[in-house]
């Protein structure tokens, strides 16, 4: 090996070696086998994490022990007690700290020679220069929005013109005992943002059903968190990981189902209510977090073919996968180019369209604002363009802007912007 | 979203008064969602031994220690090589060579989870299987790792069918890995299928209730609210009395079968409709699919009153859901809660969806299916009762509200897979080509370790200072693969050429590698098969279900991940 380490001890790879000494039958023809690719994996490549969770630990652990020595992680979140039944890097002792910064010091406890460098805070702090450093990221995230964010990122980065500013992707994610991964190339393969409408659909109870005719325990548990809270407590902020915010709400969602004659409120209904909590184990965990670092070793060596380029489980009944290509948007807003046509009632006005954009599953905007070549239709911000602007969106769209006109989307949380085709029906 | 559901009874049983959960519950919270209390409990009494302290075994062990397991052994007599530990991330590196692999191993582990039992046994399991043959058998579940063939051979054949084996192989990229067990019952499916509101077949309380209110005089606001299962069983009831006028006295069951009349029957829910815009009566529309949808007892479970009925009473736990199977054929012969109705019914259950309604519709209609339900229950039990086994009440409620979706699947025993018949294994290579192509390597790499042809990874078993890729010789293993898996196979079997050289190729590059990602992905999916075998909810691998006299399925899962995909043989 080119540069011998005082840490790897004798036989410390002889597992991983058997792939990276020789080729197997499905290798690609530039694989470096022995010391190119060993020195590359052990002393070149650098690898982010995001996310020190249920994944990332996994992550984490795993890319250790593979070979991979330089490894950056960032998460923004604290340990909670109800990480335990999962986050193995973490013990009691370490409830209140910094995932991150608690995960990178077990690992490189636990593998010698290993470096961890944590982030503690959002992935939306660090520039495009921060990403452009590293050789490839993998996602251990829970949230919708971080995953757009960096999606749109890395595909923003690409330049055609630097072969090393295309970072892959690799984004995993679980549910009780489904869960998914997939390799994105960006602009090359179908990105995250392509894939937006398969996602579940999350369970909105109207408020009228919450105000008026609940039936569902859930109802009740609404009605104390989004109108009885507010009332009670004025602006003071609700704090779902307080538990004398849950009994509180537990105690309101009560009395509101005794009152209806509704069964069934629970304590732990209200926490997974109000927290919108996804069940989470263990071992789904490992199968997706294994997924991901295996995709991420055979880019990263070239060892072997890798996932082309969705690989998706079902542990419900059986053991049910399905590995498939999920094809690119032409019409995607990150890595689409095509305008995304839409069609229209010409009485519609511009608050219902809006309405419809951050409803529409492979849309998903949250309060967008939006702009036509000539003109700004709807801005939320500055305060003055937003007061100029405000008057327009009772305004039918079709007195705004022309049959096929192009309109611009924005959100401030998402670092790209969906141009719409606009034709009235 | 049915995961979910056992939610509400599963805490509320280990909650304090005060309503907040104790640090357990806290901390277990994100998997008593799934599998509640009851499931819990389950594993939390389970004894499991794994054999030996591989990097796969202690994944399998971590996935099992975190959700709290009750009690694990692991069985090694070797001492941590600087390849262990490489590769275990339940070693402490460089630190542990040298001392046993069983008690690194443990104590690696037991750092996650003060609340389960580790012992490190440091037998050989040769010594074992000869001298304490009572102790192995009195796990719930054993789970070994590349084991070698006839050790392995001697092991099954020792604990079936009682203790069951879950039997793992992997090298490289590929693995696989099969459960075994003679029978599994699992009432608790999670399945994704609800049972029947009995729309087609509306019990007389429901009947009766949607045919008394007055549709067109009754307030505007009441009518918005009508839940819709009282929409269509009056539309339905309607229907068939319009029908009896013109053909005759009919059985009073029949429903709209055309697309015509479905057509029609849709249109005539919209005209009940008093203004345009009532979303009950839309919702109503859409769920119209259920006055067609005749409700019947699923074959799978009514398939299971044969399965019982001819089965001779066994071991006590599974005569009393023998029982409960019994009591339930009886009641879907005759329903005397359900008296216009002969037979074809399971018991009704009181759970209703969320609909559009008034809260006091709802559970007006709630009380209507949950009085129902009571009496059915009632007479299920006076069946139960009969059969002079004592089974406790949240059981048979538990029993019933699944009854829909009842399993028992069957396993095989290792001798029968291992490799597998000859005609079967010719059979699957032509049906499943990649996922035979990876069994049979696999097997044919066990045979080959066992005669130490293969070059193992123990440093101690090669000659002084040859590397692992020094006597590697990927073109010779193959030619060894091959003429190995050809004595599986009936003669003349061709190999499928294409799939069968880039397995064997697999293979024969890294014959003895436990990757740390194959490892951990293993790790994942064997501890949640062991998950639903010890819990007895969600519904683990197998040959198939138990009543099917399908033979074809081996109940094998299959790995590839440099495609990255499973696969079941």
């Amino acid at each position: 090996m080119a540069d011998v380490q005082e840490n790897d001890w004798e036989g410390r790879y002889d597992h991983i070696d058997q792939i990276l000494d020789a080729p197997g039958p499905r290798t690609d023809e530039g694989f470096m086998a022995g010391d190119g690719v060993k020195d590359f994996l052990r002393n070149q490549a650098k690898i982010l994490v995001i996310g020190a969770g249920g994944l990332g630990c996994e992550i984490l652990a795993n890319l250790a022990l593979t070979g991979f020595k330089d490894i950056h992680v960032i998460d923004m979140d604290t340990i909670d007690i109800s990480n335990l039944n999962r986050q193995f890097l973490f013990r009691p002792k370490d409830v209140g700290k910094s995932k991150a910064i608690v995960a990178a010091e077990f690992i490189m406890n636990r593998v010698p020679g290993v470096l961890v460098t944590p982030y503690f805070g959002k992935i939306q702090d660090k520039d495009d220069d921060y990403y452009l450093q590293f050789n490839l990221v993998i996602c251990g995230l829970d949230s919708v929005e971080a995953r757009r964010w960096i999606n749109a990122t890395l595909v923003n980065l690409v330049d055609s013109e630097n072969p090393e500013s295309l970072k892959p992707l690799i984004d995993g994610g679980t549910e009780g005992f489904k869960g998914q991964a997939r390799v994105i190339l960006p602009t090359i393969t179908s990105c995250y943002e392509c894939s937006l409408d398969m996602l579940n659909k999350p369970t909105a109870f109207p408020i009228c059903t919450i105000a008026n005719t609940p039936r569902l325990p859930e109802h009740c548990i609404e009605w104390a968190s989004v109108l009885e809270w507010p009332r009670v407590h004025g602006d003071k902020k609700m704090d779902t990981d307080n538990p004398d915010d849950i009994s509180w709400l537990y105690a309101v969602a009560s009395a509101r189902a005794k009152e209806f004659k509704i069964e069934g409120v629970t304590w732990s209904l209200t926490q997974g209510v109000v927290k919108n909590i996804i069940p989470a184990i263990a071992s789904t965990n490992a199968i997706i977090a294994a997924s991901c670092c295996n995709e991420a070793f055979k880019i990263a060596t070239s060892s072997a073919a890798y996932l082309n380029n969705y690989f998706m489980l079902i542990g419900v009944e059986g053991i049910y996968s399905y590995t498939f290509e999920h094809e690119k948007k032409s019409n995607c807003p990150v890595c689409g180019g095509e305008s995304l046509s839409l069609s229209i009632n010409r009485e519609m006005i511009l608050e219902e369209l809006i309405e419809l954009l951050t409803e529409r599953q492979d849309i998903q905007i949250k309060n967008p604002s939006l702009s036509a070549p000539t003109k700004q239709l709807y801005l939320r911000a500055p305060p003055q363009l937003a007061e100029a602007t405000r008057p327009n969106l009772l305004k039918k769209v079709s007195e705004l802007i022309p049959d096929g006109g192009e309109v611009t989307v924005t959100a401030g949380t998402l670092p790209f912007s969906l141009s719409l085709n606009i034709s009235f029906i | 979203m049915n995961d979910s559901q056992p939610l509400e009874t599963a805490t509320t049983s280990i909650q304090a008064p005060s309503g907040a959960p104790d640090a357990k519950t806290r901390r277990y919270d994100r998997q008593l969602r799934l599998w509640a209390a009851s499931g819990q409990a389950a594993l939390e009494s389970a004894r499991i031994l794994v054999i030996p302290a591989t990097a796969t075994a202690t994944s399998i062990l971590k996935n099992l220690v975190l959700p709290g397991l009750g009690h694990f052994t692991v069985m090694d007599d070797k001492a941590v090589t600087g390849a262990d530990a490489g590769n275990n991330f339940f070693l402490d590196g460089s630190k542990s060579i040298g001392k046993s692999r069983a008690e690194e191993a443990v104590k690696g582990l037991m750092e996650m989870n003060d609340g389960v039992e580790g012992v490190a046994d440091v037998r050989d399991i040769d010594e074992v299987l000869k001298n304490d043959q009572g102790w192995l058998k009195s796990f719930n579940i054993v789970v070994a790792h590349n084991v070698d063939s006839d050790v392995l051979d001697d092991l099954a054949a020792l604990l079936w069918p009682e203790t069951h084996l879950v039997v793992v192989n992997s090298a490289g990229f590929l693995a696989e890995f099969s459960v075994h067990y003679r029978e599994h019952q699992v009432i608790e499916s999670h399945s994704e299928t609800s049972a029947s509101l009995r729309i087609d077949q509306a019990f007389p309380a429901l009947l009766e209730y949607a045919m008394s209110l007055p549709l067109d005089t009754m307030d505007i606001t009441d009518h918005t609210h009508i839940p819709f299962p009282v929409i269509l069983v009056r539309a339905l009831e309607e229907w068939r009395r319009e029908r009896e006028q013109v053909t005759g006295p009919s059985s009073g069951i029949g429903s709209p079968r055309t697309s015509a009349e479905k057509k029609a029957f849709k249109e005539r829910i919209r005209a009940m409709m008093r203004k345009f815009d009532e979303e009950n009566f839309e919702e109503a529309e859409a769920q119209a699919f259920k006055c067609w949808t005749p409700t019947v007892v699923p074959s799978e479970v009514r398939e299971l009153f044969t399965l019982y009925s001819l089965s001779k009473p066994s071991s006590s736990t599974s005569s009393s859901f023998a029982a409960l199977i019994s009591a339930l054929s009886q009641f879907v012969q005759n329903n005397p809660a359900s008296p216009q109705y002969t037979s074809g019914l399971l018991p009704l259950t009181s759970s209703l969806p969320d609909m559009k309604s008034s809260t006091e519709e709802y559970v007006k209609l709630q009380k209507l299916y949950r009085a129902q339900s009571e009496k059915e229950k009632q007479v299920f039990k006076d069946y139960l009762s009969k059969r002079q086994v004592d089974v406790d009440d949240v059981t048979i409620d538990v029993f019933l509200k699944n009854s829909h979706a009842l399993k028992v699947l069957k396993g095989r025993e290792w001798k029968d897979i291992n490799p597998g018949s000859k005609e079967l294994l010719a059979d699957k290579l032509s049906t499943n080509p990649k996922e035979a192509a990876i069994h049979l390597a696999l097997a044919a790499a066990r045979k080959l370790r066992a005669q130490g042809v293969l070059p193992l990874l123990d440093p101690t078993s090669r000659p002084n200072n040859t590397s692992i890729k020094g006597i590697l010789d990927q073109n010779n293993l193959k030619d060894l693969l091959t003429a190995e898996v050809r004595t599986f196979l009936p003669p003349g079997t061709e190999l499928p050429e294409a799939d069968w050289s880039i397995i064997s190729g697999e293979i024969a590059r890294a014959p003895s590698a436990d990757l740390p990602t194959t490892a951990a992905f293993l790790g994942g999916l064997v501890a949640q098969e062991v998950i639903k075998m010890i819990t007895k909810q969600y519904i683990p691998i197998s040959a198939g279900n138990a009543a099917s006299t399908a033979n074809e399925r081996m109940g094998i899962c299959v790995i590839d991940l440099v495609e990255t995909w499973t696969g079941i043989l």
